[in-house]
């Protein structure tokens, strides 16, 4: 099998479970040495990386910190530049989710939501890029959501936060690319991850009635999205927004 | 190398400046330090210097003469 990522190195944050799991299975599976990036320590977690390390020939570092946590992100990432491989891709995966009417909503909790889904996100860029600058390229894929698209009720935090990562991701696009550094986004429909159980069945029904396949993604289809746009295939895509829903957004 | 002629070097490679010029070199009064040069120079001093730099101090960064005194913040003396 061809490796398309051979030796290229890449940060995946929220690599634990779901679309960030996926991705560093299919991200080493094609060549690449990962920085993991979990919230806390977990045998099992280390256990996997190690495996997976071995199984694919690459190497794999667990890396843990908060995203809520600005300071933590700032020595995370310096501790990861300080080791002097080039770093090739970032993989803004991570986010948490939390629904309900705004009159339901204390203020902080968005605050906490968007700290999360957009400001580490941003942090993680402003940093990861200058480190990808000196190297003159690099490709950043921010997960963003077809929420941040669509407006339903009940989803004001998470839609506006991945709203926000597709404007970002498409202002960004700009100002980075004189560096050679391509920044892009995949906006995944329903996926099915632990994330995607807060939605009721009711509501999970009807959206997947209006999503043309009829059914959610698994992680691993989203992760390949995200592998293309790493990848030299998407060397002049820059500034998108891929939609990876199985048909659920009308443009 | 020492530290200094570190320093200028990044300064000259990157913006493609005279050793001479350096003293009075300023944020945008060349066309090569722009925002986009700018930015190309605090990558280099960071790799050059094992140093990150905090956003305000990428902000205050205006002038060579500015940036000596900045990055002594950071323990390297220049």
């Amino acid at each position: 099998m061809e490796k398309r990522l051979e030796g290229k190195n890449v940060i995946i944050t929220g690599a634990r479970k779901g679309i960030g799991r996926a991705s560093v299975e299919l991200f080493a599976k094609n060549g690449a040495n990962i920085w993991a990036c979990a919230k806390k320590f977990d045998t099992k977690f280390e256990m996997e990386m190690y495996h997976l390390a071995e199984q694919y020939k690459v190497w794999i570092k667990p890396v843990y910190f908060d995203l809520a946590d600005e300071n933590a992100i700032s020595t995370a990432l310096y501790n990861i530049i300080k080791e002097k491989e080039p770093i090739d891709i970032l993989i803004n995966n991570a986010a948490v989710s939390y629904g309900t009417m705004l009159g339901m909503m204390p203020i902080s909790k968005i605050r906490q939501l968007f700290d999360v889904n957009f400001f580490a996100q941003l942090q993680m860029i402003q940093i990861i890029a200058k480190a990808m600058i000196k190297n003159k390229q690099g490709a950043i894929i921010n997960l963003a959501s077809v929420s941040g698209m669509e407006v339903y009720i009940g989803n004001l935090a998470y839609g506006a936060s991945k709203a926000a990562v597709i404007y970002a991701t498409k202002q960004l696009s700009k100002e980075y690319a004189p560096y050679g550094i391509r920044i892009n986004a995949v906006a995944p429909g329903v996926v099915h991850t632990d994330m995607d159980q807060t939605r009721t069945e009711e509501q999970m029904r009807e959206v997947l009635e209006r999503t043309a396949l009829k059914r959610g993604a698994q992680p691993e289809e989203i992760a390949k999205a995200i592998l293309f746009l790493a990848s030299e295939e998407a060397s002049y895509i820059t500034g998108s927004i891929l939609v990876v829903d199985g048909g659920r957004i009308d443009f | 190398m020492n530290n200094l002629e570190k320093y200028n070097k990044a300064f000259m490679e990157i913006l493609n400046v005279a050793e001479l010029d350096l003293e009075s070199l300023e944020y945008q009064k060349i066309s090569a330090w722009d925002s986009v040069g700018h930015m190309q120079l605090i990558a280099a001093l960071e790799d050059i210097f094992d140093i990150m730099f905090d956003t305000d101090d990428i902000i205050d960064f205006s002038s060579y003469v500015k940036g000596k005194e900045l990055i002594a913040k950071y323990g390297v003396t220049i």
